[in-house]
């Protein structure tokens, strides 16, 4: 255990990895304080960058983007009322009404400080949670791989903020996409219609940068600029924080608690957890009427449970290969390319590398807190950038990054024809987060499914027989159900009123 | 770009029908009742049950509203400017500019080389974006060496060089 930390510690403490880490926590906060641009587009881009880093490097600049983007899309919305990543979008309203009451400096402080504890309580849960669970997922079998990846699916499906036969839908496409290839059980090219660039299949890394960053400057072209954030000075921001602490240190663990839940369920993320952790907070307030008039209360507890999933959404990633949410999407194929395939024995073979990547949070959590602060105190200057200026030079990374994947064309095009799909998946109401864990899990899904058939012979018994399988299977069937339920329930409380009021 | 759920539900039909298919007549493995044929048969059947259950609208009732965050009393609503005779229809096209940029890049990096190619596209993005000449000329002139220098030098991706060569 000791040496293991030791040999983390030496992992870490390398040149590249210190100015990996330091590189990739301005990126994240600078893309994470403009709008339209979120965290998962950050990362996104920069999976090209960790091509020509060394695993831990390529991981830390995972890491630190992420954390520094999901906090620092606090500052736009409180100065501005615009959220600058879509996990900040709950709060928004309520840190600029704080703003409006000359609290600026509060709420923003508030961002940065439970954002740090939050990521930090994110983490802890990673050590607590992956090692038993790795200890568990070692005797699974392709029947509980096979049901575990359908769970994940379907809770992609039953959080979305949407229709979940769209996102049904979505996550069909997705894993339609995945079969794309001679990468099947039989090895034959599969709707590849000829084309030999298709017989690689389709990369998840372009078709993620086509879909989360291509398909955002499709809509800026149609939406209109943000206004210019107004100068102002700010106070101590760090004042009144511990104060804070201790007043709501129930709220501050409750979000916590709720933020790692909901990165560790598949497909659901930080936006996820904030707008959950929002809505609780004022629900079990003890002074909900304040909610909305620029009260502290809502901001710690989501800001807390929004940064928490973000570490947490690793868990289900490093143990199975199934992405608690779309960074970690991403976070899973720079994990594959550098040879640190997910599964339960990298915790055993690899140990060094997963305390590294324990490390690696904490002290991107740590470092939040400085560079957050000098980041809210640049923020006006950032903020000036127009639009017209930062949208090219995305487009333009796009372009190289997808090329530089595989030093091919095709990849233009995947991202290309992805932006397309994703714009359009978007504009009509169907999650794009179910997509992109459905292409992610594509391979594994088909194979946990095949296999499994192969070995049942033919007969759907032993698909239920191992007691962990039947839970899953329990499980997935119930989460595939459970919509179903719901709108069967709809549909009769009406009639149910109806006959109420007429008798 | 918002269609209506009975056009997307039905495009759904189709395509999942057609991986069905496609799936279907797939060589099977000699000896093995399973194959490469099963997975997208399942697939193809689920997505074509889902795009119906779209056309008939289950699941609608579901669905939020995009919550707009209302403008402020002082903040006038930045509209943009549609330009002279493309308003209405025309201007959702420009939503398609950046995939067509991109698909322009593909066929023209290669003989008018990386720094051309990376100028054309930012120029024209952000003069669609609403940047005046002052802006857009600069950037498209610094940017690609700016992106070349990190990717090309320090990345070593192999960008073609074409008609004008970087100087490093």
């Amino acid at each position: 255990m000791l040496k293991t930390l030791i040999e983390a510690f030496a992992l870490i403490s390398t040149w590249e990895v210190i100015i990996a880490m330091f590189a990739a926590s301005v990126y994240g906060l600078v893309i994470g304080s403009l709008p339209g641009l979120s965290a998962t587009m950050a990362t996104a881009l920069l999976v090209p960058v960790t091509f020509y880093l060394s695993p831990i490097a390529a991981i830390a600049t995972i890491v630190a983007a992420s954390s520094m983007a999901i906090f620092s899309g606090d500052i736009p919305g409180a100065l501005l009322r615009i959220p600058g990543t879509p996990a900040s979008a709950a709060y928004a309203d309520e840190a600029y009404a704080m703003t409006r009451k000359g609290q600026a400096e509060l709420a923003l402080g508030a961002g940065v400080w439970f954002s740090a504890v939050g990521g930090i309580a994110g983490v802890l849960s990673l050590m607590i949670l992956a090692p038993p669970l790795a200890e568990i997922a070692l005797s699974f079998s392709t029947f509980e791989y096979f049901w575990l990846a359908l769970l994940g699916l379907m809770c992609a499906t039953l959080v979305a903020r949407s229709s979940p036969v769209k996102a049904i839908a979505g996550m069909f496409l997705g894993l339609l996409v995945s079969c794309i290839g001679i990468e099947n059980p039989g090895g034959v090219p599969r709707f590849t219609f000829g084309l030999t660039d298709l017989f690689g299949g389709i990369e998840p890394i372009p078709a993620l940068v086509g879909v989360f960053a291509v398909a955002q400057v499709m809509r800026a072209m149609l939406t209109p600029e943000p206004p210019p954030l107004p100068r102002r000075k700010f106070g101590s921001i760090m004042a009144g924080q511990w104060k804070l602490t201790k007043k709501y240190h129930w709220q501050m663990t409750r979000g916590n608690i709720v933020g790692i839940i909901i990165g560790v369920l598949p497909g659901a993320g930080a936006d996820m957890a904030a707008w959950v952790s929002y809505a609780m907070s004022k629900r079990f307030s003890k002074e909900p009427e304040k909610f909305g008039t620029g009260h502290v209360e809502g901001l710690v507890e989501a800001g807390a449970s929004n940064n928490a999933s973000i570490a947490s959404g690793w868990v289900p990633s490093l143990l199975f290969g199934i992405p608690g949410d779309t960074i970690a999407a991403i976070a899973i194929g720079v994990l594959y390319m550098k040879g640190l395939n997910p599964g339960p024995t990298l915790f055993t073979e690899k140990a060094s590398s997963m305390y590294a990547i324990y490390l690696m949070f904490i002290i991107a959590n740590i470092m939040m807190i400085p560079l957050g602060i000098a980041m809210i105190r640049i923020a006006a200057y950032i903020l000036l950038a127009p639009r017209s200026a930062i949208m090219p030079v995305i487009m333009l990374c796009c372009a190289v990054g997808s090329f530089a994947i595989g030093n091919n064309m095709f990849g233009v095009v995947t991202v290309a024809a992805f932006g397309i799909i994703g714009y359009v998946m978007e504009a009509n109401g169907y999650p794009v987060a179910a997509m992109v864990l459905g292409i992610v899990m594509g391979t594994m899904v088909e194979q946990a499914f095949v296999t499994s058939l192969i070995k049942s012979d033919g007969s759907i018994l032993p698909f239920f027989e191992r007691p962990v399988a039947a839970i899953l299977a329990a499980m997935a069937i119930g989460a595939l159900l459970w919509p179903v339920m719901v709108w069967v329930w709809r549909k009769m409380k009406p009639v149910q009123t109806a006959a109420a009021t007429s008798r | 770009m918002r269609l209506p759920d009975s056009v997307t539900g039905s495009f759904l039909v189709v395509l999942g029908a057609a991986a069905a298919y496609g799936g279907y007549i797939l060589p099977p493995v000699p000896g093995q009742p399973v194959g490469p044929n099963v997975f997208p048969l399942v697939i193809g059947s689920g997505l074509a049950l889902c795009g119906l259950a779209i056309v008939f609208g289950i699941g609608h009732s579901f669905e939020e509203e995009e919550e707009l965050i209302p403008l402020e009393d002082g903040q006038v609503a930045a509209a943009p400017p549609p330009q002279g005779k493309f308003e209405g229809k025309l201007y959702g096209l420009r939503a398609l500019l950046p995939p067509a940029l991109l698909l322009f890049y593909v066929v023209a990096a290669d003989r008018l080389g990386f720094i051309i190619t990376a100028a054309l596209m930012v120029y024209v993005t952000s003069t669609a974006l609403g940047a005046k000449w002052k802006l857009a000329l600069p950037l498209a002139a610094l940017s690609p060496f700016a992106i070349h220098l990190i990717f090309g030098k320090l990345l070593r991706v192999p960008l073609p060089a074409g008609l004008l060569p970087t100087p490093w």
